[in-house]
């Protein structure tokens, strides 16, 4: 176990390393800076260009840029964004706040409508059922995200005279408002996963009650919940748990269109916005979490298998 | 709105000015912000919606158009360039000019406050102009003081301006674009240009009270405001809409009360909602297809004047925004009348094939040519503008291959004055010197982002800065109009109206043409 856990954790760290040092690269081999940005088109007197460069430390060679903010990050310390001042832990964890919610959410509403679909559908095989199921997983998975997202809220707007408030509040602030504004986007989310989760979840119960310990169970003459339940169900579970990882991070992909749409202030924006203005620390800062979130979740989808199926223990 | 009267009436008052006598100007508080409205009553909060967001709020080091938009609420100049473009004394109360032009001498408005709780004084004006200007300081707005030689505080209301060389746009110059009067050595300190988004430090009628990235912009009134009764809404929040779409669902919902509108499609779905209407306001902002005099074929003059030729702006304004604004030649709409050359006047504006396929044979290309021409991610009126412009350069053989690139890289394209042949979107302060100078000033003195090194145009330039007669000025830039015609550094097509969506609640709000929300100053909200 402690083997496993030292391997991890170095194969983790060297992950993290070397795609900070691509998005480091990635980042300045895009074309203008911050700089540009900020003299706009009013025209670049040279001296005044210098001046910002300096300020922002570009003037420094590339592997020196990149020393020095490694040297930060090791003390934990991710810089300050250029545009607000604010420390980019903090701007992270704001907006990880935001996201969070949203994920969280979306995964737990998509279980819960897509599994069940998804056991029904299986069960029900070849019936007119199945094929309803089957109808809404397929408009699920071809519908765009941010489709999905603009019908909802026009159609709010148009059935319900409804929309949501303009400014996110978090739960602590105002709950009401804070419900108000995840619901859109949850619900956007959530529809698509959970067509993603049904189809995936049919096919892996179909091709469970095809198999022969299932045949001796009927012969045994167990009740169809039994089979369906105690035994095709737990044997589905190990790749389900799988399937729950990669959602997971696809939802926090997703979030990325889903907050530019719903003027939600979470992490997608905060590095869409960051790319798009050149700041450099910001986007840094944040690509490196998330790449720490996904090591975490593949992480503790392994210590899950263990936790389901004592076979694959380390 | 742009009457021929008040230009002969304001004309006067620039001959009195260079007459070096002082010019009181006792009405200008009815002239700053826009009219009053007698019947205003004060308090309410305002929402406002908005497309674009600004990436900070520091008015010194910030040169986006999404900034100046918001921080005109909370920093001031000492003119305030009002809509028909003249520069209407603000926290100046008066000016002089020497009689050799090279001396300017203001006095200040007395017991403004900064939002710090001090009082301005000549030494917080000589500060924030002298930072401004100096370009280690890294402000883009440096390079529209090149003349100014040095600035002295003789005593607490008064400040004078020493220049190099005379320069009739000054007063224009000490307006909104850039920096604002802050109180002396605010920049001392390191964390001083990220504080600004904390705290605002200028003597605006509002301060501000938060400002959340990717969320809303709260500014609040500021009660120790030096115009009394103003501003008359206790509280204004941006809030910043990711897309259009959102923006028309908050509208009739009524979640926020005004909003600009960028594509008339969008503001259209508004026309018949109750209890919501719908302005158009003549723009300062235009509307450009751009050419690099360096950047081959378009190297070649008759090759650009072919491109003038075969361009129809009439057809590319309606594909593009469906007709809401104005064709224009070789100015914005909003400064059309007090400075433009009519269009029928110069050269290059109607279409004419047979024209524009000799010259294109002349030049060596009696088959045609290929080029790149480009559009900018998230700029919408662009892909419909380059299609219909495709289609029309076809008819004379020039074959263009449509690339979209990121504002970003556009930016650093346009800086390093490599546009070759792209699309351009820029908005401007109401004076030609502004709008010009930088843009087609050979360098070092201009910018000259096209590579145009036109020495006569230069020449031109120079002589509209330095003059400070209206008419003067007038019969210099007209020149100067028709040669940017008959040479082709740039086509302008047309100005795009300001579309505002306003609530019913909302009165007396008075779109200003840069697009800055000047208007929200003296807006109030009915019950």
């Amino acid at each position: 176990m402690l083997r496993f856990l030292v391997t991890r954790l170095a194969s983790a760290c060297f992950a993290a390393l070397l795609s900070s040092f691509v998005v480091f690269l990635l980042m300045r081999a895009v074309p203008g800076d911050i700089v540009a940005q900020m003299l706009g088109q009013s025209g670049s007197d040279r001296a005044a260009e210098q001046a910002l460069r300096g300020f922002f430390g570009l003037d420094q060679p590339i592997h020196r840029q990149f020393l020095d903010w490694l040297g930060q990050v090791v003390q934990g310390d991710l810089g300050r964004s250029w545009y607000q001042g604010k420390r980019v832990t903090l701007l992270i964890a704001d907006a990880f706040g935001v996201t969070f919610e949203v994920a969280t959410a979306t995964l737990l509403l998509a279980t819960l409508i897509g599994v069940p679909l998804g056991v029904i559908a299986g069960i029900y095989e070849g019936t007119r059922l199945d094929a309803a199921i089957q109808a809404f997983n397929l408009v699920g998975l071809s519908a765009p995200v941010f489709w999905v997202g603009l019908m909802l809220l026009v159609g709010a707007s148009a059935f319900l005279a409804w929309s949501p408030p303009f400014a996110y509040a978090s739960p602590s602030e105002d709950l009401g408002d804070n419900i108000a504004i995840v619901v859109l986007p949850v619900l956007s989310l959530a529809l698509l996963q959970a067509a993603a989760y049904s189809h995936f979840v049919r096919d892996c119960m179909i091709g469970e009650l095809r198999r022969d310990y299932v045949k001796a169970a009927i012969a045994k003459g167990l009740s169809p919940a039994q089979i369906y339940f105690k035994h095709a169900l737990r044997n589905i579970l190990i790749p389900l748990v799988t399937f729950m990882g990669l959602i997971l991070i696809q939802i926090l992909g997703g979030t990325v269109v889903i907050e530019s749409l719903f003027s939600l202030p979470g992490l997608g924006r905060l590095i869409l916005s960051g790319i798009q203005g050149r700041d450099y620390p910001v986007v840094q800062g944040a690509l490196l979490f998330v790449v720490l979130v996904a090591i975490l979740i593949n992480f503790t989808v392994d210590l899950l298998y263990g936790m389901i199926d004592p076979r694959l223990r380390p | 709105m742009f009457g021929s009267r008040r230009w002969r009436f304001a004309g006067l008052v620039g001959a009195i000015i260079s007459l070096g006598i002082a010019a009181p100007c006792a009405a200008q508080d009815a002239r700053s912000y826009g009219k009053s409205d007698p019947a205003a009553k004060s308090g309410g909060r305002m929402v406002v919606g908005s497309l674009t967001e600004p990436p900070a709020l520091d008015p010194y080091h910030q040169g986006a158009d999404a900034r100046i938009r918001v921080t005109v609420l909370a920093y001031q100049g000492l003119f305030y360039e009002d809509a028909s473009g003249e520069a209407v004394p603000l926290l100046a109360e008066s000016y002089t000019v020497a009689p050799d032009g090279l001396s300017y001498t203001f006095k200040l408005r007395r017991g403004v406050k900064f939002h710090t709780g001090q009082t301005m004084t000549a030494a917080d004006v000589k500060y924030s102009y002298d930072y401004l200007r100096d370009a280690k300081n890294g402000s883009p707005g440096a390079g529209d003081f090149s003349t100014v030689d040095a600035i002295d505080a003789p005593d607490d209301a008064t400040v004078v301006f020493k220049l190099a060389k005379p320069n009739g746009l000054l007063p224009i110059t000490l307006t909104h674009r850039y920096g604002g009067v802050i109180p002396k050595d605010y920049f001392a300190s390191p964390d001083s240009r990220t504080k600004l988004n904390e705290i605002s430090v200028g003597t605006g009628p509002f301060k501000l009270k938060q400002f959340r990235q990717n969320s809303v912009l709260v500014f609040e009134k500021f009660k120790e405001y030096w115009q009394p009764g103003l501003p008359h809404v206790d509280e204004v929040t941006f809030a910043f809409m990711p897309n259009s779409a959102a923006m028309v669902v908050a509208a009739q919902n009524r979640r926020i009360d005004m909003g600009i509108f960028t594509r008339p499609q969008d503001a259209e779905q508004l026309a018949n909602v109750a209890g919501v209407k719908l302005v158009r306001t003549p723009s300062m902002s235009q509307r450009t297809v751009d050419l690099d005099s360096k950047y081959a074929p378009i190297s070649d003059v008759r090759v650009r004047q072919a491109i003038a030729l075969s361009i129809d702006k009439e057809a590319v304004m309606k594909a593009s925004i469906a007709g809401y604004g104005q064709v224009i030649g070789t100015t914005v709409a909003g400064m059309q009348e007090r400075w433009g050359v009519p269009l029928n006047e110069l050269p290059n504006q109607k279409v004419d094939l047979s024209r524009a396929r000799k010259l294109l044979a002349d030049a060596g290309h009696p088959n045609g040519l290929d080029i790149d021409l480009t559009t900018i991610i998230g700029y919408d009126w662009m892909d419909p503008a380059a299609v219909t412009i495709a289609d029309q350069l076809k008819r004379v053989g020039i074959r263009v291959n449509i690339k979209k690139i990121e504002l970003g890289v556009w930016i650093r394209n346009f800086q390093s004055k490599q546009m070759g042949f792209t699309f351009n979107d820029w908005p401007t302060s109401p004076d030609p010197s502004l709008l010009y100078y930088r843009h087609f000033r050979a360098a070092p003195l201009g910018a000259d982002f096209r590579n145009w090194n036109n020495a006569k145009a230069s020449e031109l330039l120079d002589r509209g800065r330095e003059e400070s007669d209206y008419a003067k000025r007038r019969v210099i830039y007209n020149e100067f109009q028709k040669l940017l015609a008959e040479e082709v550094p740039t086509i302008m097509m047309f100005s795009a109206d300001l579309l505002t969506v306003e609530r019913d609640r909302v009165r007396n709000h008075q779109q200003h043409p840069t697009g800055w929300y000047f208007g929200l100053i003296k807006a109030w909200l009915a019950d």
